[in-house]
């Protein structure tokens, strides 16, 4: 166990602590002076920032969102591929390439495909859906989407397969004894498939809270560059390391902290729910 | 009973549409040239060209297209770079994570079930935003522009899952397997080795096969890690060329990259799923 935790606490622990330090001072490349303490300064601005606001939002439905979507498309594809028929594998594969496929490139794929550059023949095709999405919604909503659509696309290829996992590590019997019991497809998987599939799903949601909260290397890449829609997680980004203004990064970025603890604490009593029997037993 | 079977079969199809069409599109793109690039179909390639994808291994000939000298690229630098830190990443995030595994799982120490936790939480922390520090520590260490770098934080990026994996598998694993194997004089370092690793096969795969899909989608931290051109993986060399010429052979070189990535995928899914499957379920 020592090496493992000596690897992953011994590389953040420090990286965590100075970030913790520096937004509680007034540390930025625009000063000459030395890093001065501040306390919770930088914190106490937040709160009256208009903009931080608007991005927490964002962020959380960022999140929401796009879970939501990567769990019901995830339920979808597993249940398509967990029955067995021809050309099975070969769907498998081409679920299972989105996440395979490195993310760096396919997110290219979709920037051209969604925010074409103006060379293109169908660039004004898209460009007028992108303004009639922005006007609709305000500016920053095809932003948003295409965003969306990138993290959703690669994030259910992941969902799908765990999800896979997890139907097939359900008993058949279970399934044989409730095609008895239930009247239609719709009773059978809401009473039976997913209580069953809890477990995974919490941890599913888990795994894509990094995608949501912390890569912002998707927006980033989406949105060429610019903060088009704000996320925290760009605009800490864009502070910190743009600008030079370390200490106010930080603080944003450390923002979300009790928003995370709480989430992983709620996913903890989800899915590792069995901890509990075992020392109990 | 047919109208089911063809919405079954559409829906597959669908799903593998779905799955396949980004890709397909940044390939066909891949594939023009460049007066193709922009008035042709986005959809498909009429006069398909591998101008992009040699001209990745042209080495010193720096090709010129109209008046700007495009930069070779070492290109054949870069795969082996990435091989390197790719096969380095996987081998260690195994190699410290089976012990720590094992040791949560099997030999549960006072505290375990908030260690097990502890280590899988730090897999939201945001590495992308932590860059500063991050350096810093990369500095100190003498890892700068060096592939350790790399392969310490993709580590770290990957061992939180990695570790919950495998001892969610040694957790369910029967005690008495490793027990017939002391009753038949193995010591316990050799009962581990020769029994209980072997059995937990496909969930070193799925956890290998997670390492993996986790260092290859990374370009962000390749591309701010690593600046000396012949130390870049595939990932920060194409990922700092300018986009705005490069970006066709930009996407040319990572799509040729991804392809042996895509046939250990391939090749691997199965036991993936089933590797997932026997860590939450039970070790059989």
């Amino acid at each position: 166990m020592a090496p493992s935790l000596l690897l992953v606490l011994g590389v953040l622990a420090y990286p965590v602590a100075w970030e913790v330090w520096v937004s509680l001072t007034d540390f930025s490349s625009h000063s000459t002076s030395a890093a001065a303490f501040v306390g919770l300064a930088n914190y106490a601005r937040l709160v009256t920032d208009v903009d931080f606001w608007a991005a927490l939002l964002t962020t959380v439905l960022y999140f929401a969102v796009t879970t939501a979507a990567k769990l019901v498309l995830g339920i979808a594809l597993a249940l398509l591929l967990a029955r067995p028929g021809r050309g099975r594998a070969l769907v498998f594969l081409a679920v299972f390439l989105p996440w395979a496929y490195p993310g760096g490139v396919s997110v290219i794929g979709w920037y051209w495909l969604l925010n074409p550059p103006i060379t293109t023949s169908y660039s004004t095709f898209m460009g007028g859906i992108k303004y009639s999405v922005d006007g609709a919604l305000g500016t920053g909503a095809w932003a948003f989407t295409s965003v969306a659509l990138f993290n959703i696309w690669r994030g259910s290829s992941f969902a799908a397969i765990f999800l896979l996992a997890g139907l097939n590590a359900i008993p058949t019997e279970l399934f044989e004894y409730a095609q008895l019991e239930t009247r239609s497809a719709w009773q059978r998987l809401h009473a039976v498939t997913l209580p069953l599939l809890r477990p995974y799903m919490a941890l599913a949601v888990f795994l894509s809270f990094t995608t949501a909260f912390a890569d912002l290397a998707n927006v980033w890449m989406l949105t060429g560059g610019r903060v088009v829609f704000p996320v925290l997680g760009t605009q800490a980004y864009w502070l910190g390391i743009k600008a030079g203004r370390f200490a106010e990064g930080a603080a944003r970025s450390l923002s979300l902290v009790p928003l995370l603890v709480l989430a992983v604490l709620l996913l903890f009593h989800w899915f590792d729910r069995r901890e509990e029997e075992d020392r109990a037993a | 009973m047919r109208r089911r079977r063809a919405a079954r079969a559409l829906l597959l199809l669908v799903a593998a549409l779905y799955g396949l069409f980004p890709v397909y599109y940044v390939t066909v793109q891949s594939l023009k040239t460049p007066e193709e690039d922009v008035f042709g179909n986005p959809f498909y390639v009429a006069d398909p060209t591998f101008e992009n994808y040699t001209e990745l291994f042209e080495g010193d000939a720096a090709p010129v297209r109209g008046y700007v000298i495009v930069p070779h690229v070492p290109f054949a630098i870069w795969v082996f770079n990435s091989a390197i830190v790719l096969a380095a990443t996987v081998s260690v995030t195994l190699l410290a994570g089976v012990p720590a595994a094992y040791a949560l799982g099997r030999l549960r120490p006072p505290g375990w079930v908030w260690w097990r936790r502890a280590l899988l939480a730090t897999y939201v922390v945001p590495h992308t935003i932590l860059f500063i520090p991050i350096y810093q520590l990369i500095i100190r260490l003498g890892l700068d522009d060096s592939h350790g770098a790399l392969i310490l934080i993709y580590t770290t990026m990957a061992l939180p899952f990695c570790v919950w994996l495998l001892s969610a598998y040694y957790r369910h694993l029967p005690r008495e397997i490793e027990e017939s194997a002391l009753v038949e004089g193995a010591t316990p370092p050799r009962a581990f080795l020769r029994v209980v690793l072997p059995m937990s096969r496909n969930v070193l795969v799925a956890a290998g096969l997670f390492t993996l899909g986790t260092a290859a989608n990374d370009f962000m931290l390749a591309s701010i890690f690593l600046l000396d051109r012949h130390q870049q993986t595939v990932a920060a060399g194409l990922g700092v060329m300018d986009v705005s010429l490069e970006e066709l052979v930009a996407v040319a070189g990572v799509n040729l990259a991804s392809i042996p990535i895509l046939i250990l995928c391939a090749f691997f899914a199965r036991g993936y799923v089933r590797g997932i499957t026997a860590a939450m379920v039970e070790g059989a």
